[in-house]
């Protein structure tokens, strides 16, 4: 009787865990995808750890040395959408900067911990100013409330870095990119894939989804 | 019509129609040949694509590991360019 009202009360909670599971580890975006999947065949980066900034998904993923998945969570992009730096940006301050230019640049960054005004942060592209960092403590923009909630249009706010929650830069980023660096791979919002990344174009092309068994399509949920 | 005046007709039509019918053999043999000597032509031609094709991929993934090596450097050449002008200048103000 014990051991029936034990397997009943697991049933009756494992929906809700798989729930919370799927509220902390979301799936990642197809493009997103593909891309860890190239840099963990490949070795693209080279025995360092890496992170993958999703910015269409507003997600950030943090990978080891091996390739394996560690952490992930919202991310806070560049307000305006485009996958260049303006030239020179880097000399300009932030009062100087046109809502045009608050770009994150998309690419593959080489990210060292380094120097900055107020404190050290992980520069993604020293040129032209783009770091990642947590949120700024002095802020107007509500840049919490943003990443807390679940829309992605919101989290476009910044003037071109990359913010990522407290958590996940004290404990993932900071001890894993702190000796040697790492790579940051951040993904476009508008340029081919393959223009972004040109290595990825040698892997082929992406595997065709895999077809729901048809006794399964289109089955009420 | 009299049947004596349809007979030379009637020889006509089938002598015809067998000799055709040797002609269209004998077409057919020629098509036949002709299509299987395009065939081995069009077989030899894939086969020389399909090397040819190898011989690509494989020079492209030198290419590609050769442009790894290659970006692996400038990575390494950008990071000490960055720390250089770090230690040069003042400290530089992220993009928030």
């Amino acid at each position: 009787m014990i051991a029936l009202a034990l397997v009943l009360a697991a049933a009756a909670t494992a929906p809700a865990q798989d729930a919370a599971a799927s509220r902390t580890a979301p799936a990642r975006s197809p493009v997103a995808e593909r891309v860890a999947a190239w840099i963990a065949r490949s070795g693209d980066n080279h025995g360092h750890p890496y992170i993958i900034v999703d910015k269409p998904a507003a997600r950030v993923f943090l990978f080891d040395a091996a390739g394996r998945q560690l952490r992930d969570g919202p991310v806070l992009i560049g307000r305006a959408l485009g996958d260049e730096a303006t030239p020179a940006i880097g000399r300009k301050s932030l009062a100087e900067i046109g809502p045009a230019e608050k770009t994150t640049p998309a690419g593959r960054f080489m990210a060292r911990f380094g120097r900055a005004v107020g404190k050290p942060v992980l520069w993604v592209d020293y040129a032209t100013s783009v770091a990642l960092h947590t949120i700024p403590p002095a802020n107007k923009e509500h840049r919490r409330a943003r990443m807390a909630s679940p829309t992605i249009a919101d989290n476009r706010i910044t003037f071109g870095c990359i913010n990522v929650p407290d958590d996940f830069y004290q404990r993932g980023v900071r001890p894993l990119f702190r000796k040697d660096g790492g790579y940051v791979y951040v993904l476009p919002d508008e340029q081919p894939l393959e223009r972004v990344f040109p290595l990825l174009a040698l892997q082929g092309p992406p595997a065709p989804p895999e077809l729901a068994p048809p006794e399964l399509a289109g089955s009420p949920r | 019509m009299p049947l004596t005046k349809l007979a030379p007709v009637m020889v006509i039509t089938a002598a015809s129609l067998g000799l055709s019918g040797c002609a269209t053999k004998q077409f057919v043999r020629e098509q036949v040949a002709v299509v299987n000597a395009r065939v081995d032509t069009l077989e030899q031609r894939v086969g020389a694509n399909e090397a040819a094709t190898r011989e690509a991929q494989s020079a492209a993934q030198a290419a590609g590991t050769a442009a790894q090596n290659n970006g692996q450097r400038i990575d390494q050449l950008n990071a000490r360019v960055d720390g250089l002008e770090q230690r040069m200048n003042k400290p530089k103000r992220a993009r928030n």
